[in-house]
């Protein structure tokens, strides 16, 4: 007798299971739902291990969590400083302040990027609900943005004045960016699937996004500018971007009026919510169109 | 006993999926079938594949291409009975991988209409969804949840898991510091620490050493007959006629022939004898034709 007696047996005949089409988004949308709770425990491993792999691939291991914003920081105040423009003392606060919340970003959309596809034998091998893998990705990218309340610490012993209770809004402002992010994570994780070359050009739009956003700059200094001041559309655009919204909540809470002069204040909640909806709507679709795909995987990969 | 190792993802996908093709079953409720497949079919799109990229679509939409299509699978019907047990043969690229992968639930059919009932466990691949730096039982716990078993099970069953694979104290290292053959035996060990309903098997049985082979056989055989129905992909074609009491002929995604394994294998073995025979006169043409040129 081979030691497997105790087995896992389904007592009951399987009933017929025909269950009807299924193809409309709002039941596809139902599926997903079910999937990723059915699935949580999958979840919860799948985002331990890419925390544990994280954590000790590199010599300096966990470190480099505290490092990476700080360094990248310090190469773009150099930057500002090379090119001679004028700034304030706390000008590292204003960059970090934004920083912080856009390298999660990425990470977590370049994660998800792959997350299908280098899942390949696997999708091929066993039947399961894809949309656990940028699920995961996603929510194993928070872990970087958690370590990065360290140096933002550190930061804010330097600049002392600033601390205050509004620091307990940052759980609620990434909480809205989270819901966007996950969004995104699904439709380039799926997309990733049939046009392998997005990669690539994620990288690129990354990159392009990140200088087009108030990151390095504040809307309120893009207000001064001539050219903008004549077309005023330009600014309407810029504040249509989920991350001048999200930069500029950051910004409220740990640094304070983008003039730098005013202590730090409770974010625009109404443009937090508007965000909040519109991402929830993002992810709805991006969902739905991850669904509709998520047959052909196995076929493409 | 719980629910989510009695209910197969796998199973419910297949027919939610057929069913989207038929609304309606062809055949009576009161047949008592395992599996029921019916004018099946699974088509390729060209268009994608694993190398696809945005500039190339871009041209293909801008150049008018056409869709270029293909058909792993067509007019494939049968009717599987419980206790029975079927063996797919066929040269390689006949579709019988994807016959598997259509009755897992991994692929969806094109075409038809496809039932299976029961819980279904496919041995597809050994290993899969294995992270090397996680340790033997973190694996064990990780395979066990794409599997869709329930958690608290699998967590009773890692004793028998690690005890079958016969991993010693490396059962704690990370699976990078795994020999390949210590890896199938882990991998076999998950996937068959559950007793199916219906056993999907692909050519799976050369996992590990001789020793371990030997056990792995007995497990397999063990499975079969415990199953209500198995479905084996092979090219043993010994295998076939001890174990099997069905077969079917794929070729080029068509049932060539549907019967008893010996006169099927007999047809199979005379084919591909065949076959290698005008693969040799070809060879043998091409040879000869520059002498001719001179």
């Amino acid at each position: 007798m081979l030691p497997f007696s105790a087995m896992l047996h389904s007592e009951a005949q399987a009933p017929r299971r025909v269950v009807p089409a299924g193809s409309s988004s709002l039941s596809l949308l139902r599926q997903a739902i079910t999937d990723v709770v059915s699935r949580r425990r999958l979840i919860r491993y799948l985002v331990q291990a890419d925390m544990k792999k994280r954590g000790s691939d590199t010599f300096l291991g966990n470190l480099w969590w505290i490092l990476d914003p700080l360094l990248q920081m310090l190469v773009y105040v150099i930057f500002i400083y090379a090119i001679g423009r004028k700034t304030s003392n706390d000008y590292p606060l204003f960059i970090f302040a934004a920083l912080l919340p856009w390298k999660w970003f990425i990470a977590a959309i370049n994660d998800a990027t792959t997350s299908v596809i280098r899942q390949g034998n696997l999708i091929k091998g066993i039947a399961f609900p894809k949309l656990v893998l940028p699920v995961a990705t996603a929510t194993a990218g928070t872990v970087g943005f958690l370590w990065g309340m360290v140096p933002l610490g550190g930061l804010m012993l330097i600049y002392h004045d600033r601390i205050s209770l509004m620091l307990l809004w940052i759980p609620v402002i990434a909480g809205v960016q989270y819901v966007f992010t996950l969004a995104g994570a699904v439709f380039v994780s799926a997309a990733n699937v049939f046009f392998r070359d997005l990669g690539n050009a994620i990288t690129h739009l990354l990159r392009l996004w990140w200088f087009l956003s108030p990151g390095l700059f504040s809307l309120a200094a893009l207000s001064e500018i001539d050219f903008v001041k004549h077309h005023p559309i330009i600014l309407t655009i810029a504040s249509l971007n989920p991350f001048a919204t999200l930069f500029a909540a950051y910004r409220n809470v740990i640094y304070g009026t983008p003039d730098g002069v005013g202590k730090p204040l409770p974010p625009d909640l109404t443009a937090l919510a508007g965000l909040l909806l519109g991402s929830l709507v993002f992810l709805a679709l991006t969902v739905i169109f991850f669904k509709r795909v998520e047959p052909n995987f196995a076929k493409v990969l | 006993m719980t629910t989510d190792v009695g209910q197969s993802p796998a199973a419910t996908s297949a027919t939610r999926d057929s069913s989207t093709v038929s609304q309606t079953i062809p055949v009576s409720a009161r047949d008592d079938y395992a599996i029921a497949i019916d004018d099946l079919g699974v088509r390729y799109n060209l268009r994608f594949n694993r190398k696809t990229t945005v500039r190339q679509s871009f041209a293909n939409v801008v150049l008018r291409r056409p869709p270029e299509q293909f058909w792993a699978l067509r007019n494939v019907s049968l009717r599987l009975a419980h206790g029975e047990s079927l063996a797919v043969i066929g040269p390689n690229g006949a579709g019988k991988s994807t016959f598997l992968q259509v009755l897992a639930g991994i692929m969806r059919p094109s075409e038809g209409f496809v039932d299976v009932r029961g819980q279904v466990s496919g041995l597809l691949g050994l290993g899969l969804g294995f992270d090397a730096d996680l340790s033997g039982v973190e694996n064990i716990l990780l395979g066990g949840a794409f599997l869709g078993f329930d958690d608290a099970r699998v967590r009773e069953l890692v004793p028998q898991i690690v005890e079958f694979a016969d991993l010693g104290q490396f059962i704690d290292a990370p699976i990078k510091t795994y020999s390949s053959g210590m890896r199938a035996r882990l991998g076999f060990s998950i996937a068959t620490a559950v007793d199916p309903d219906i056993l999907l098997l692909d050519e799976v049985l050369a996992a590990g050493d001789a020793n371990f082979r030997t056990k792995s056989k007995a497990r397999v055989i063990e499975l079969v007959s415990g199953a209500k129905a198995v479905v084996l992909v092979t090219h043993d074609m010994e295998w076939v006629r001890e174990y099997c009491n069905r077969a079917i002929l794929l070729e080029k995604g068509r049932v060539i022939l549907e019967g008893r394994p010996d006169e099927v294998t007999e047809l199979h073995l005379q084919r591909q004898a065949e076959e290698a025979e005008r693969r040799r006169a070809r060879a043998a043409q091409k040879g000869l034709d520059p002498l001719v040129a001179k």
